[in-house]
């Protein structure tokens, strides 16, 4: 069983605030335009302090990794969208003593009846790749859809499709919404989906290699009771795997 | 030994497929996937096929054939539930309903109309799988290395002469149209190395882990020692126990040695090898083997070294390497890997790239005062091979044998052919042992 993530305390103090550099000018009270350029730059601050302090509640949130666990020799992967295997993750922030609300809640799909390993595996805490530890979909576009039993304000996910071979999902597209059946009131938070050829719109997001850190996004801070993530194969074969899906949120 | 392990599955596909189409439109106008609709149909003339071993080899297999129009899938045969359940299921979802079986033996008295098996199980079974199918009147495409030994392997041969039948054996590259196009045009027709002198290869591989498995479908002990394993260990990692396997030089050298000799129209008159277990503490192969092969070839002497490692990817992974006194060509089932070097001596190529044998990648640089010797080689032009592979590695090779038993090809890596090439590699082992070079007699490549 995996342990609940968490945010790390906020690093407090580390950077000073941009403040209006008002204070080091020469007085303008002659200038007409003078007072209400303060009075907006006097908002602007205020509303910049109020953001400051907001992250200074927060922390980036850092995923636990599984060991590293590559087999055979990598199939070439060939995407127009590829991101660097350099590049890091995202920094994406949380109130410290948040979790995976995920863990152990239901997993529902678009293929109901896996090629092999269950729906229950995407939400059991365990991120090893090897058989036995992933459930693999269809080929073809597929879902899987995480119900979190109400709805909580949502940070950042984490997600693992499979990694003792390296490959590259293709279309993974992320959604939150507090429909069930997303008809209404969704939000995207990843879409390397570049061609729309899932009809969600062309997404901007990169296209990424799978490694046991897996990939971390975003969440907007969107109140969500549903998460559906989406893939249509990828770079070795045609089939769709989802190892782990972490989801950092409170209610 | 048998047991009554068929099994059927339930669940209806076509309903299965009318609720991921469903469920994908209202989700936002998903297209559904195309190879659901080519299940439905069911013309005639279809080969009968019977997948024997669904690990990950059989599986890339199966990925491919699904690619393979007018093939009926009838039944899947491992002695591990947990793959028998993935080819049922996998092959369900593509609209075959398939029997599942433990074993072969069960299989193949009660599925009377097969026409073709394919075999991807432990190389340890491989000879007694490929003859049992061959008797009971199946075509056979079996993975590389054919067997354990060379005495397997030859009955494999002689009995597919016994039965008239085909027998394929998974050199895939065989039917890659990068590597035949590299035959056929560049080294035969335009000679583009010139005299071929020497040949380099190598399959050089990360450090990976042993592989696991899911404790709960775990195989008794009692089966496992049935078929040949210690435990659960052994069956998962059967590559790395000389009882199961040839190790790492017969499991990635294959593939490359095959070529070495395919593309020089001959095989070796010796082989000299050093190896060891070295790194694994656990593994019993050798993890790490440098070979040095002799050949006399219509147009002379030419030495081939080949080496596999398993504790580094360095040098760029797999690739094959022939030199010539006008060029060389450097070869890989990875494109990237790939490119051609033509000597300052050859005779031009522009005719070669008129006719898009090749394509020029590259002007030689210029010379530079920042040369480091006088000595030193000026570089080479540098062309590409202008011909991909625009299907999986393994489609061409399974649709040559698909070809072959209608009647509308021959096979590109029979067994007699793919025999005489992996006798040199069966001997790579015993070369390491001996630590000393070993002879090859006329005799040793015939059946």
């Amino acid at each position: 069983m995996g342990r609940p993530l968490r945010g790390r305390p906020a690093a407090r103090g580390a950077a000073s605030p941009p403040v209006a550099r008002g204070a080091a000018d020469p007085p303008e009270t002659d200038n007409p335009n003078y007072r209400i350029m303060k009075k907006t730059l006097l908002t602007l601050a205020a509303v910049s302090a109020a953001s400051i302090l907001a992250a200074a509640d927060k922390a980036p949130i850092e995923l636990d990794y599984p060991a590293p666990f590559l087999s055979g020799t990598p199939v070439p992967i060939v995407l127009p969208n590829l991101e660097s295997p350099d590049a890091p993750q995202p920094t994406v922030l949380a109130p410290a003593g948040v979790s995976n609300i995920a863990f152990g809640k239901e997993v529902t799909s678009s293929d109901d009846f896996p090629i092999i390993g269950e729906l229950e595996l995407v939400t059991d805490g365990d991120k090893e790749s090897e058989e036995g530890y992933f459930v693999e979909l269809a080929q073809g576009p597929q879902w899987v859809q995480i119900d979190l039993e109400s709805t909580a304000t949502i940070y950042g996910l984490g997600l693992w499709h499979f990694h003792t071979q390296k490959r590259a999902y293709v279309d993974v597209v992320v959604q939150l919404s507090d429909d069930e059946s997303f008809e209404s009131g969704v939000t995207t938070v990843f879409n390397n989906d570049h061609d729309n050829s899932l009809g969600f719109g062309a997404g901007r997001d990169m296209a990424y290699v799978e490694t046991n850190k897996g990939k971390l996004i975003g969440a907007k801070e969107t109140k969500a009771r549903y998460v559906r993530l989406y893939s249509d194969g990828n770079t070795s074969n045609e089939m769709n795997h989802y190892v782990e899906v972490e989801v950092f949120g409170e209610y | 030994m048998t047991q009554d392990s068929k099994t059927s599955l339930p669940g209806a596909p076509l309903a299965r497929r009318e609720f991921v189409k469903n469920s994908l439109v209202a989700a936002g106008g998903v297209m559904l996937a195309p190879a659901f609709a080519r299940a439905q149909s069911s013309p005639a003339g279809e080969i009968n096929v019977a997948l024997v071993g669904l690990g990950v080899q059989g599986r890339v297999l199966l990925d491919a054939m699904l690619n393979v129009p007018g093939l009926r899938f009838r039944a899947v045969c491992d002695i591990w539930e947990y793959s028998r359940t993935y080819g049922q299921r996998k092959l369900a979802k593509e609209g075959f309903e398939v029997n599942a079986y433990q074993d072969i033996e069960d299989m193949l008295e009660k599925e009377k109309d097969l026409d073709a098996a394919i075999v991807a199980t432990p190389d340890l079974w491989h000879a007694r799988h490929t003859n049992l199918c061959l008797k009971a009147g199946l075509h056979v495409y079996c993975e590389k290395m054919m067997a354990r030994t060379v005495e397997e392997a030859r009955s494999m041969v002689l009995t597919a002469r016994e039965t008239g039948k085909l027998l394929q054996i998974g050199h895939q590259r065989r039917s890659n149209p990068r590597y035949q196009h590299c035959y056929n045009n560049l080294i035969k027709k335009a000679k583009i190395p010139g005299r071929i002198t020497n040949l380099n290869g190598q399959w050089n591989r990360a450090v990976t882990p042993d592989v696991g498995w899911p404790k709960k479908y775990a195989i008794d002990e009692a089966t496992l020692k049935r078929y040949g394993y210690a435990d659960m260990h052994q069956f998962r990692n059967w590559r790395w126990f000389k009882d199961l396997s040839g190790g790492p030089i017969s499991d990635l050298g294959a593939h490359q040695i095959d070529i070495f000799n395919w593309f020089l129209d001959a095989y070796p008159k010796s082989v000299f090898a050093s190896g060891g277990a070295d790194y694994y503490p656990s593994r019993e192969w050798y993890d790490n083997v440098m070979v040095i092969y002799e050949y006399d070839t219509s147009y002379g002497p030419v030495r081939a070294f080949y080496q596999t490692l398993t504790t580094t990817s360095a040098g760029g992974g797999y690739w094959e390497y022939f030199m010539g006194d006008e060029g060389s060509i450097k070869f890989s089932e990875n494109p990237s890997l790939s490119k051609i070097y033509r000597e300052e001596r050859a005779p031009s190529w522009d005719k070669w790239i008129d006719l898009h044998y090749l394509t020029q990648s590259e002007a030689p640089a210029p010379a530079k005062d920042a040369k480091v010797d006088v000595r030193e080689t000026a570089p080479l032009a540098q062309f590409d091979i202008p011909v991909a592979l625009d299907k999986p590695p393994h489609q061409p090779h399974l649709e040559n044998f698909f070809s072959a038993i209608k009647g509308e090809a021959k096979l590109n890596a029979d067994g007699e052919h793919s025999f005489k090439s992996e006798v040199g590699i069966f001997r790579v082992n015993e070369a390491v042992a001996a630590r000393r070079v070993l002879e090859f007699q006329p005799s040793d490549f015939e059946v």
